[in-house]
């Protein structure tokens, strides 16, 4: 019986966790500090929502959990503020969350869920009093932003990723991404009072993420096949709806720091990343190493932050570990790190 | 996105592989040549006991092992040893490997039970055993035996079983060997079926959800026949299976998205022949085997062009060797060599079209004296790879040693002690050197190495018996083969980049006791520690981190008490906290659970001829909620009741 005792005295040893993490708490109300969306892992339900607080530079990574009392679900890939509200949209788990913008508090959680097929939504812009979500299967979602519901499907070409507003026209990209290697290569453009979609726009291979400058220009990342066909960038002209050029850039991300660009690719065949300024009035790179590959493993995210003049760079370490959010000036200047959640992608900044 | 990760994860390409034909092997049957200090074996009657579903339930009950298992009936089931990784581990049913080049890992959740008479485990020594020559070089073996493929005295056996479960679950077993002479014919034929509509809880944050599992329905039927022949010195056997398989795919449990469409159907033929001479001086073994493995996947809501997946895989994998074994009185000598050859096509237009020559050749000599024995053994292995429609694996040839010193059983105690060490690797599967985005036709074998020291004692006692064995052992593998994002976050690739330290302790004991004629009472037990950790890079996260899904500790803790007709068994396992990422942080923490299960059974009929039992399990007592993978919950506490007739 000796060994019977010994037996509970195992599993009681090794039922008892190991000390937790003390957790931080965040105020009730949102300010000075940075909301980071973290993807997680396809199947493992583990995206979350990192708070990083300003003033004293804590962090929780159980932000949405903490103010919501239930998980965010599985791979979070775009969270935008609209309106006193946080929209987060969750591709596997197809829903979008709607959030306080300053409580953090759910207001409710749109089901993307159609005929029991998961629409699984990528991204989301917004103009108006609508937000419009991109799907996979195929369709520009429109939801009322008081409502919110989803009042009207818009069908778009295959896989749809970014958009982005131009002439009061919505431009979104459609890259095929499910039917590898027969991606796509067109720019579906959606006029924003009639929501009909007006025409496509032959592009480059794979197109991403896209946005316009400030002369109405439409610039689009087209991702190429990771293979012979590199990514490149089209632009696009939005008064006449036609590519002007495709430049040989290769990017992953495009984001606009006052009249410039920030151009940030990552090579995932040499883990090597770097992060060029290009200025889109005479259309030229103006520093192709703003920006150097050293301490970044995995370029993921790039956001630049108007109120402090700061580009964020979210670092995916590998994909399979937690990740950091990588501070930098404007010159280009690294300045600190802060340790998020898995895979962080987007980053919310509150005055 | 979805489809890559489903592959990866989750697919038919990965989740393969089913039970096939096989046989038996009378060294198989014989555990006395086995060296029980490194050997795990569960008999037929402990089989019954555990009331489980495939082989993986039983599996999970050997020292060392730790199961992956992703559902219920007829869900993705894989064990490995020793924190190796469940390629390095061969299954042989009856004396012929059960394989599938296409995903290199057999699903255990499609391999039936009820005909399992007993299973081995094999680590260290198998020097004195004429298998397969690629089980006698893999890094460790299960071994099973049915009872349709085994000699045995009587002219007429038969064994019969029907079970009713929980969730539907419907379980029907015949077996018949009729045995005039020297000649054996058996036919076999099984199905099980169940609903799989589980209810399952989690935690997701402060509400509890309580949910049935969708999409989960499974049923499989299997049939074979066998014949054998014996004589004096030699024996012979040949036998067919046929195995066909229709399955939802329930996939992982997706917070607020419950659109799981996906199905897999299965269809499998498998043929085993082999021939056995034993002379005073030399046992030779012929054998040959072959498996034809149709794969059907669907997902009929896959957002691609041609409006979903439809998709059938085709693998073939024909095995022919020798083995010999000479007898001799200090020296003596085993070995011999094997072909397989296999190929792997797809229906649709993306895949490439391999195919392997792969041989095994084996030599190795034994050298006993008066209480210490020797052996080394030398193996070397060719792999000739093709693929006409695109690049293909690299030819490989390699040389693998093993070497191992034991010392005899000593004094009253029969003591033994053994040190031997291993070198092996496994081959990529063919998924993981072609499958479209994810293949890499670059990769290295993962190779293995095994320390291992093992002591054990057997003392002797009329009413009690005790067996106690320890070993501790250090392993180390390297070119892990493994995912990483190679093209962006949804194109995977496979990678040689990793490599693993293993530092494993394990206590196993079996005791019975007999308190009188009437009461028999048995405590089996044994635990396992393995720190497996990653020392890829010193400057990684993860670095000397223990590595995904490996618990650090294992208990299996069974006891079993019987009076004359009626019986009853409680049954324990229990897994520590492991981690889902190699990451050892909270976020990616998979808790720990405890497993109990308990069997009541009664013999309704107990003849000299035969016997007719009736048992009752209830699996999970205590409602766990628990899952060995995240996000694969698996069932609530749930119930059989079934019924055994056995004659002879």
């Amino acid at each position: 019986m000796r060994l019977i005792s010994l037996f509970f005295i195992l599993t009681f040893l090794f039922s008892c966790k190991k000390k937790e993490e003390k957790p931080v708490v965040v105020s009730d109300m949102l300010s000075n500090g940075m909301v980071v969306l973290c993807e997680g892992l396809f199947q493992q339900n583990n995206s979350t929502v990192s708070f990083i607080n300003n003033a004293d530079g804590s962090i929780s990574n159980t932000l949405f959990q903490d103010k919501a009392g239930r998980m965010l679900g599985d791979t979070g890939n775009d969270i935008q503020k609209y309106g006193g509200k946080i929209y987060i949209v969750v591709n596997v788990s197809s829903t979008i969350e709607v959030l306080d913008a300053r409580t953090f508090k759910p207001i409710t959680q749109i089901s993307m869920i159609e005929n029991s097929v998961a629409k699984q939504p990528r991204s989301i812009v917004f103009n108006g009093s609508k937000a419009y979500v991109t799907c996979y299967d195929g369709y520009v979602d429109v939801i009322d932003t008081t409502a919110l519901v989803v009042e009207q499907r818009i069908q778009v070409g295959r896989n749809p990723e970014g958009m982005a507003i131009a002439n009061n026209k919505l431009y979104v990209a459609n890259s095929g991404g499910l039917s590898s290697p027969d991606y796509d290569s067109t720019l579906s453009v959606i006029d924003l009072t009639s929501h009909v979609e007006l025409l496509k726009i032959n592009i480059g291979l794979n197109p991403s993420a896209l946005i316009a400058d400030n002369s109405g220009e439409i610039y689009v990342i087209n991702r190429g096949d990771y293979g012979a066909i590199p990514s490149s960038i089209s632009r696009v002209n939005s008064s006449t709806d036609t590519e002007i050029e495709e430049i040989n850039i290769n990017a992953t991300h495009i984001v606009k720091m006052n009249n410039d660009f920030l151009v940030a690719n990552y090579n995932y065949t040499t883990q090597t990343s770097g992060v060029t300024l290009f200025n889109p009035q005479t259309e030229t790179v103006t520093n192709s190493a703003f920006i150097g590959d050293n301490g970044i493993t995995t370029l993921y995210g790039l956001q630049y932050n108007p109120t402090n003049d700061n580009i964020y760079i979210s670092d995916a370490m590998g994909f399979t570990n937690t990740g950091y959010v990588r501070e930098y000036s404007s010159t280009g200047t690294f300045i600190q790190s802060f340790h998020v959640g898995l895979n962080p992608n987007k980053i919310i900044f509150y005055d | 996105m979805k489809k890559i990760f489903a592959i990866l994860l989750f697919s038919p390409i990965l989740y393969g592989q089913q039970d096939t034909i096989q046989v038996v092997e009378e060294v198989v049957a014989n555990q006395s040549v086995f060296h029980y200090s490194e050997n795990s074996s569960i008999n037929a009657k402990d089989i019954e006991e555990l009331s489980p579903v495939d082989i993986g339930d039983v599996l999970m009950k050997i020292s060392g092992v730790n199961l992956k298992s992703y559902g219920s009936l007829g869900g993705l089931k894989t064990v490995s040893m020793r924190g190796l990784g469940s390629n390095h581990s061969t299954i042989v049913k009856d004396g012929f490997t059960v394989s599938n080049t296409q995903t290199g890992q057999v699903n255990l959740g499609q391999i039936e039970v009820d005909n399992v008479v007993g299973v081995v485990s094999s680590i260290g020594n198998r020097y004195n055993t004429v298998l397969p020559i690629s089980a006698q070089v893999s890094g460790s073996n299960f071994l099973i035996k049915t009872f349709e493929n085994t000699f045995s005295s009587d002219t007429l056996q038969i064994r019969c079983s029907v079970k009713y479960g929980s969730f539907n679950q419907q379980f029907a077993y015949l077996g018949v060997k009729y045995q005039p002479n020297k000649w054996f014919f058996s036919a076999t034929g099984a199905f099980r079926k169940s609903v799989g509509d589980y209810n399952y809880s989690y935690q997701n944050g402060l509400l509890q959800i309580n949910d049935k599992r969708l999409n989960n329905d499974y049923q499989d039927y299997n049939w074979g026949v066998s014949i054998g022949r014996k004589w004096k010195r030699k024996n012979f056997r040949f036998g067919y299976k046929n195995t066909a398989i229709d399955q939802g795919l329930p996939g992982a449990v997706i917070l607020y998205n419950a659109t799981q469409d996906e199905r897999m159907t299965t269809n499998n033929h498998s043929f085993f022949a082999d021939f056995q001479n034993n002379s005073k001086k030399l046992v030779t073994r012929v054998y040959a085997n072959g498996r034809m493995n149709h794969l059907r996947y669907t997902d009929p809501t896959f957002l691609n062009t041609s409006g979903g997946i439809d998709v059938t895989y085709f693998n073939r994998n024909i095995t022919g060797g020798l083995a010999l074994k000479t007898i001799g009185e200090k020296l003596f000598f085993n070995g011999g060599t094997e072909f397989i050859l296999s190929d792997l096509t797809e229906d649709g237009q993306n895949f490439d079209h391999p195919s392997r020559l792969h041989n095994i050749s084996l030599l190795g000599a034994n050298y006993q004296l008066k209480s210490f024995t020797f052996v080394a053994q030398l193996s070397s292995q060719m792999v000739f790879e093709e693929n006409p429609n695109g690049l293909s694996g690299k030819d490989r040839f390699r040389i693998n040693p093993f070497i191992s010193i034991e010392q005899q059983g000593q004094g009253k105690m029969k003591l033994k002690q053994s040190l031997w060490y291993r070198n092996s690797f496994r081959m990529p599967s063919f998924n993981e050197l072609y499958y479209n985005n994810i293949g890499n036709n670059l990769l290295e074998p993962e190779d293995a190495n095994q320390i291992n020291y093992g002591v054990s004692f057997l003392p002797i006692d009329k009413k009690l018996s005790v067996f106690v064995r320890s070993n501790v052992y250090f392993n180390k593998v390297k070119n892990k083969i493994v995912a990483v994002p190679t093209k962006n976050l949804f194109v995977w690739s496979m990678q040689n980049v990793g490599t693993t330290n293993i530092y494993g302790f394990e206590l196993i004991l079996d005791a019975n006791y007999s308190f009188s004629k009437n009461w028999k009472s048995s405590i089996t037990g044994n635990y396992s520690y393995q720190r497996t950790i990653d020392v890829t890079d010193k400057n990684s996260p993860t670095y000397k981190n223990q590595i995904a899904y490996i618990p650090l500790h294992t208990v299996n803790f069974d006891a079993s008490l019987s009076y004359k007709k009626i019986g009853a068994r409680f049954s324990n396992y229990f897994v520590s906290e492991r981690y889902s990422l190699n990451e050892n942080v909270i976020a990616n923490r998979v808790d720990a659970f405890l497993l109990s299960d308990l069997t009541v059974f009664y013999r309704l009929i107990l003849k000299d001829k035969y016997s007719l039992k009736l048992q009752f399990t209830a699996k999970n007592i205590f409602n766990q909620s628990y899952a060995y993978i995240r996000s694969y919950a698996m069932p609530g506490r749930n119930y059989l009741i079934s019924l055994h007739y056995a004659f002879n």
